[in-house]
C-alpha cells in the first residue's frame, strides 16, 4: 500500500524547478529592464534636447551681445557719440605712454613731435 | 480513417498550405521585394535630414576690429500637412508676424512640406511666438536657425567688405572672393519625429557637425582707414568731383592698410545703393593717370642706362612738333635733366626719355610695372586696364603714353608702381588678406609678400626716388602735398577726362597724386585720386594742389599714428598757402597762390 501510493507522488525536481524560476526571473527582470532603459532613453534624450537648446540659445544670446558690442564700439559709433558729446578725447601726456619697442629718438631729447601741417589745416 | 475522411482532410490541409502560402508570399512582397519603397515612405513620413547650419565667418581688421559679423535670426516655416489648426495658425501668425491673412491663407492652403513664412526674425520675437504657440497647443509651425550679416562701422571700407545675399554667398569685395573661406561647411542630422512633429531623439541617426566659417583678418587698419575717409569725405565737400579714391600700401609687403572710395554706401541698407556708389573704383575704374606715369618712362630711361639722372635734354621751349601733332608743356622750358623732368614735370621731356628707349623696350617696362594686367589682390572684379602693343601704336603715341595718355590704369595699379619705386625696383604683389584662421583662432593660412619680380635695379629705383622728392619741394610741382618733419616723394598727375565718345572733355581733369613717406626709408605708399574736380578757379585743378594738399593731410596723420620720427632738421617745412576752397562767400578774394600759376592752353591736355 504505501509502496504504490509512493508510485505515483510525483517528486519534484528543484534543480529544475530552481533553474525555471531563475530563467523566467532573469526574462522577466531582462523585460523589465529592456522597458526602464527604453524609457530612461527617451528621458535622457528629452534632456539632451532641452540642453541643446539652451546652449544654443546661450550662444545666440552671446552672438547677439558680440554683434552689440561691435555695434558699440566700432569706430563710426563712437565717432557719432564724439561728435554727439557724449564722449571727449584728450591727447594723452607723453609720461603717460608706456611703449613695448621705443622708436628711435633724435639725439635731442626734447624734440617736438609732427607739428600740425599748415598747407592742410582746414 | 475511411477514405472519405481522408480526402476530407487532404481538400483542408492544402486549402491551409495554399491560405498560408499566399500570406507567405504577401509577407515576402512587402518584406523583400518592397521593402526599399515602404521604408522610403515611411521615413519620409516621419525622419527628416536636418540641416545644421554652419556660421559664417567674421572679418576682422588688422587691429581684430570687426568689420563682418552675424547677427543670430529665425525664419519661420510651416509644414501644411502638419497643421492640427490652420485657422488658430493663420489668426496668430497674422498678429505676431504682422502678415495679410489672404496671404497667408494662400501660403497654408498648399500641402506643402516646407513653407517659408518669415525670415529675419529676432530671437525675442520667435520666442514669444513659440511660446504662444505651444500655449494653444497649434502644431506644424517651425523655427529654423538664420542670421544676417551686420557691419558694425556702416559705409566704411563698404568697397573692400562687400556684402551677401540673403542666402548669405559672397556678392562683393572680400565677402566674395573669401567667400570658400567664409561659408563654412553646413551640418547635417537624420532625425525622426513624433505624431506632434517633435524629434524623437534616441531615433536620431547618422550626424555631423557643423565647420563653421572661418575669419579672415584683413591688413586694413581702421585708424588709417578712419583718417582716409575724413579726408576723402572733406575732399568731396570742399571739390564735389564725380568719383574719388585714396589708397594707403606698405611697399615692402604689398599690404593695403586703407582703401577709400567715392561714391559709397552704406553696407546695412545695401539694397538702397545705388549700381555706381557700390563700384570699388580703386580696381575697376580705368583712368588715364597723366602725369604721374613719367616715372615710368624715366625709371625705364634710367634703368637702361641710356641717360644719367643729370643728363640734359631739350625740352624745346614748351612746343614740340612731333609726328605732326604738336605738344606742349605747361611752361616753356629750355635744357632739363632727367631729375628736373620729373621734378618739373615736362611732357616734352617724358617724350624724349621714351623716344631715347625706344617703343619696345618701353613697352616691356610698362608692363613689368604690372600695367595691363592684374594685380592679384584679395577683390572681386578687377580689371586689366588697356596697354596696346607698340603693333597698334600710332606714330606719336611714344611721345603721349609718357605722360599717361593713351593709356587705362587702375588706382591700384599706380599705387603698385609707387610702391615699386619706394621698394628698390621689386613689384610686389598688393595683399588685402593677411590671415586666415579658424574660429577657436587657430592659424589656417597666413598670406606672405610675394615679389612678383625686379623691374628696375635698387640703384635706378633710388634715382627716381631722388627726383620725386625734388616734386615735393618748392621747384616741384606739388609743394603743397608736404608734410612738416619728412620726406617725401611723389608725383602729380592732371589729366583731362576722356569722354565716353571719344576725345576729351573739355575743362574736366583727373587730377592725382601719388607718393611715399618717409622718402628714405618709405613706410606707406598713398594715393589720392579725385575725378572732375570743382574748384573756385580753374588754374587751381592740378594735381599739385588739389591731390597734394590731401595726401598731405593724410601722410601726416598717418605718420602720428604709426608713429614714424619725424626729421628735426625738416621739422619745418616749406611754408604754403591753402589751396583756396570752394566756397561761395570766399569766391571775390583772389588766391595768393593763383598769381603764381601760369595756365597754358593745352591741347593734349597733360599738366602736371
Amino acid at each position: 500500500m504505501t509502496r504504490s501510493r509512493r508510485k505515483n507522488c510525483n517528486a519534484i525536481n528543484a534543480a529544475s524547478f530552481a533553474r525555471w524560476i531563475v530563467m523566467t526571473a532573469f526574462l522577466a527582470l531582462a523585460g523589465l529592464s529592456y522597458v526602464y532603459l527604453t524609457l530612461q532613453l527617451y528621458h535622457l534624450g528629452e534632456r539632451k534636447k532641452a540642453i541643446e537648446n539652451e546652449l544654443a540659445s546661450l550662444r545666440t544670446q552671446n552672438d547677439v551681445t558680440n554683434v552689440q558690442i561691435a555695434a558699440l564700439t566700432s569706430r563710426s559709433a563712437l565717432q557719432r557719440r564724439l561728435k554727439e558729446g557724449y564722449l571727449k578725447m584728450i591727447p594723452i601726456s607723453e609720461n603717460n605712454i608706456v611703449r613695448l619697442t621705443f622708436p628711435p629718438r633724435p639725439e635731442r631729447e626734447n624734440a617736438i613731435r609732427p607739428v600740425i601741417n599748415q598747407s592742410g589745416t582746414r | 480513417m475511411n477514405p472519405n475522411s481522408r480526402r476530407r482532410s487532404a481538400l483542408v490541409c492544402t486549402a491551409f498550405i495554399v491560405l498560408f502560402s499566399v500570406f507567405s508570399f504577401r509577407l515576402i512582397y512587402l518584406q523583400v521585394i518592397k521593402h526599399d519603397e515602404y521604408a522610403e515612405l515611411a521615413a519620409e513620413k516621419h525622419g527628416y535630414k536636418q540641416i545644421i547650419y554652419a556660421e559664417r565667418g567674421t572679418i576682422f581688421d588688422v587691429n581684430n576690429d570687426v568689420l563682418a559679423h552675424n547677427v543670430p535670426l529665425e525664419t519661420v516655416v510651416a509644414d501644411a500637412t502638419r497643421l492640427n489648426n490652420p485657422q488658430a495658425v493663420v489668426s496668430l501668425l497674422s498678429d505676431e508676424l504682422d502678415i495679410p491673412t489672404d496671404a497667408l491663407v494662400e501660403k497654408l492652403s498648399s500641402e506643402r512640406r516646407y513653407i517659408v513664412i518669415k525670415r529675419g526674425l529676432s530671437e525675442s520675437l520667435a520666442g514669444t511666438l513659440r511660446e504662444k504657440l505651444r500655449a494653444n497647443n497649434l502644431r506644424g509651425i517651425y523655427f529654423q536657425h538664420d542670421a544676417s550679416r551686420i557691419y558694425p562701422n556702416g559705409s566704411m571700407l563698404c568697397h573692400v567688405i562687400g556684402f551677401t545675399d540673403f542666402e548669405h554667398h559672397g556678392i562683393q569685395g572680400v565677402e566674395a572672393s573669401m567667400d570658400e573661406y567664409l561659408r563654412g561647411q553646413d551640418g547635417y542630422r537624420y532625425v525622426e519625429r513624433d505624431r506632434a512633429g517633435q524629434e524623437i531623439v534616441p531615433y536620431r541617426g547618422q550626424e555631423r557637425a557643423p565647420r563653421d566659417g572661418y575669419q579672415i583678418h584683413l591688413s586694413i587698419d581702421l585708424a588709417l582707414q578712419n583718417i582716409v575717409e575724413n579726408e576723402i569725405d572733406a575732399a568731396m565737400k570742399e571739390y564735389s568731383p564725380q568719383k574719388a579714391t585714396i589708397i594707403l600700401m606698405r611697399p615692402q609687403t604689398g599690404e593695403i592698410l586703407a582703401m577709400a572710395n567715392r561714391p559709397n554706401f552704406d553696407l546695412n541698407l545695401r539694397s538702397e545703393a545705388k549700381p555706381e556708389e557700390m563700384k570699388n573704383r580703386a580696381i575697376i575704374d580705368m583712368m588715364e593717370p597723366g602725369s604721374t606715369f613719367k616715372i615710368v618712362a624715366a625709371a625705364t630711361a634710367l634703368n637702361e642706362h641710356k641717360f644719367a639722372p643729370d643728363s640734359t635734354l631739350f625740352c624745346e621751349n614748351g612746343l614740340w612738333n612731333y609726328g605732326g601733332a604738336d605738344l606742349h608743356d605747361h611752361r616753356a622750358f629750355g635744357y632739363l635733366s632727367v631729375r628736373d623732368i620729373l621734378i618739373k614735370s615736362s611732357n616734352i621731356g617724358a617724350a624724349k626719355l621714351a623716344l631715347g628707349v625706344g617703343e619696345e623696350k618701353f613697352y616691356e617696362y610698362i608692363r613689368r610695372f604690372g600695367f595691363g594686367e592684374r594685380t592679384g589682390i584679395e577683390l572681386p572684379g578687377e580689371i586689366n586696364g588697356v596697354i596696346r602693343p607698340p603693333r597698334l601704336w600710332s606714330k606719336i603715341s611714344i611721345t603721349r603714353i609718357p605722360m599717361g595718355h593713351e593709356i587705362g590704369v587702375t588706382p591700384l595699379q599706380m599705387t603698385v608702381a609707387m610702391a615699386t619705386i619706394a621698394n628698390q625696383g621689386k613689384l610686389i604683389m598688393p595683399r588685402i588678406v593677411k590671415s586666415v584662421t579658424a574660429a577657436d583662432g587657430k592659424l589656417v593660412s597666413s598670406l606672405s609678400p610675394v615679389v612678383l619680380r625686379q623691374v628696375i635695379s635698387p640703384e635706378t629705383a633710388a634715382q627716381i626716388g631722388d627726383a620725386l622728392r625734388g616734386v615735393v619741394s618748392d621747384r616741384g610741382t606739388a609743394a603743397a602735398a608736404a608734410v612738416p618733419g619728412f620726406t617725401i616723394a611723389g608725383k602729380t598727375g592732371t589729366a583731362q577726362k576722356v569722354a565716353l565718345n571719344g576725345g576729351y572733355e573739355k575743362g574736366k581733369y583727373v587730377v592725382s597724386f601719388v607718393g611715399y613717406l618717409p622718402a628714405d626709408h618709405p613706410e606707406f605708399v598713398g594715393l589720392v585720386v579725385l575725378d572732375d574736380t570743382h574748384t573756385s578757379k580753374p588754374e587751381l585743378n592740378y594735381g599739385g594742389l588739389v591731390a597734394g594738399p590731401i595726401f598731405s593731410r593724410v601722410a601726416e596723420k598717418a605718420a602720428r599714428y604709426l608713429d614714424l620720427e619725424p626729421h628735426e632738421e625738416i621739422r619745418k617745412a616749406i611754408p604754403l598757402e591753402p589751396v583756396q576752397r570752394n566756397i561761395p562767400g570766399e569766391r571775390n578774394r583772389a588766391p595768393r597762390r593763383a598769381a603764381t600759376v601760369e595756365r597754358v592752353a593745352l591741347t593734349n591736355a597733360s599738366r602736371h
